[in-house]
């Protein structure tokens, strides 16, 4: 499977996730016009990960305006984890936020509140 | 039951001398038959009870997914609104930022731009008398040269408290330029404005400075004039304002002058 570069724009985030490395990094803002398209193909990716890489994944991200879709497609990868994890995989997310935007980690905890997995929310040095 | 045993039944019962060997043949393929109904029933009965089973686990199992389903959309709804209020903090901010002086948080030149036009709105209905006054730290070059431009900065801050606090609560004062402050004193004519101007005066010179350089003296000078009636904008006030502070600073500062 191929790694999944999308260029960030001002409304979407720019989102890398490189198979070999088990690694998925998303950082800006997220309110594209059409969220189904955007995370569409990260969703399938992640799905293909957890089903055929055998490796750890984690989730590194900086995000930091979401809007109502975002949050669903968010969720969604979430549960996708959540799932593989109680399947006895090894995945980990780390939500880095601004210290003059205290908000945004709040709004990180909420997120990871039904997250079973290691789920860590840091300021960023 | 198949009529074929049914007719021999029926053909022992009505014959009164029928053997008891041919009756007892046909008990036993009536038991018999019995026996596989009774059979089919029970497995009739067992499918029928699985079945119900099936249909009364699929029925608990939507009630929990629509459950999990509620819970997922209550929670994008709360951190949803989460980031909304997050929005309008920062929205508040940026509006608190693009209307105000960062260093001595007074209202800035253009937030103050659009209160002069509303005062002139404001007296152009109800013919309410408004006057400007322009205050100008003395010799600040001189204080930012020989104190430095950090001691000039806490100046600023220091004279900008002070108009606040020697202000009505309805007059707005705005950092107008470098040391340079614009007071708009609402429903005020001249006379009035003449008693006001004097009181931000005294105020300025009584700010303790002692603690910033040696022998620094703080005082301003202002320059005050009221809005005529008639007057569409605010540039001629200004103006008359700009010459009366001149005026101040010719007679020797810290005084106040107002427009003839």
């Amino acid at each position: 499977m191929d790694n999944l570069i999308i260029a960030q724009s001002p409304s979407s985030p720019a989102i890398a996730a490189d198979w070999n490395a088990g690694v998925i990094s998303m950082r800006g803002d997220s309110y594209p016009e059409n969220s189904f398209e955007l995370f569409q193909p990260l969703i399938d990716w992640v799905e293909a990960y957890l089903a055929k890489a055998g490796r750890p994944l984690h989730l590194e991200l900086e995000l930091v305006y979401l809007n109502t879709s975002s949050i669903r497609s968010m969720m969604d990868i979430f549960d996708q984890m959540e799932v593989a994890h109680k399947k006895g995989q090894t995945v980990s997310a780390r939500w880095s936020y601004d210290a003059a935007n205290e908000r945004v980690g709040q709004l990180a905890e909420e997120f990871c509140e039904d997250c079973t997995f290691p789920f860590s929310i840091d300021v960023k040095s | 039951m198949d009529l074929e045993l049914a007719s021999r039944i029926e053909g022992l019962l009505n014959d009164p001398a029928a053997s008891c060997t041919d009756m007892r043949s046909a008990l036993a393929d009536l038991y018999e038959r019995c026996r596989t109904q009774q059979q089919m029933l029970d497995r009739l009965t067992q499918i029928s009870d699985k079945y119900q089973q099936a249909e009364r686990e699929r029925g608990l199992s939507y009630a929990e997914q629509l459950q999990r389903k509620v819970r997922q959309v209550e929670k994008i709804v709360r951190i949803s609104d989460g980031y909304q209020s997050m929005l309008q903090d920062l929205n508040a901010r940026l509006t608190a930022i693009s209307t105000h002086d960062e260093l001595t948080g007074l209202p800035n030149r253009r937030y103050m731009q659009e209160r002069l036009n509303q005062a002139i709105a404001h007296t152009t209905r109800n013919g309410e008398a408004f006057s400007i006054a322009l205050v100008d730290i003395d010799f600040f070059k001189r204080i930012n040269d020989s104190a430095g431009h950090a001691i000039g900065d806490v100046v600023l801050t220091r004279v900008a408290a002070c108009m606040r606090d020697s202000m009505r609560d309805y007059d707005i004062c705005a950092r107008w330029g470098g040391e340079e402050f614009l007071i708009l004193f609402a429903c005020c004519d001249k006379q009035n404005a003449a008693q006001l101007a004097e009181r931000v005066r005294l105020g300025v010179a009584a700010i303790a400075t002692a603690d910033l350089h040696p022998g620094l003296q703080l005082t301003a000078s202002i320059g005050f004039t009221e809005f005529l009636p008639g007057e569409k904008a605010i540039d001629a006030a200004l103006k008359r304002a700009d010459d009366a502070l001149y005026r101040a600073k010719d007679a020797g500062r810290n005084c106040v002058v107002g427009s003839p």
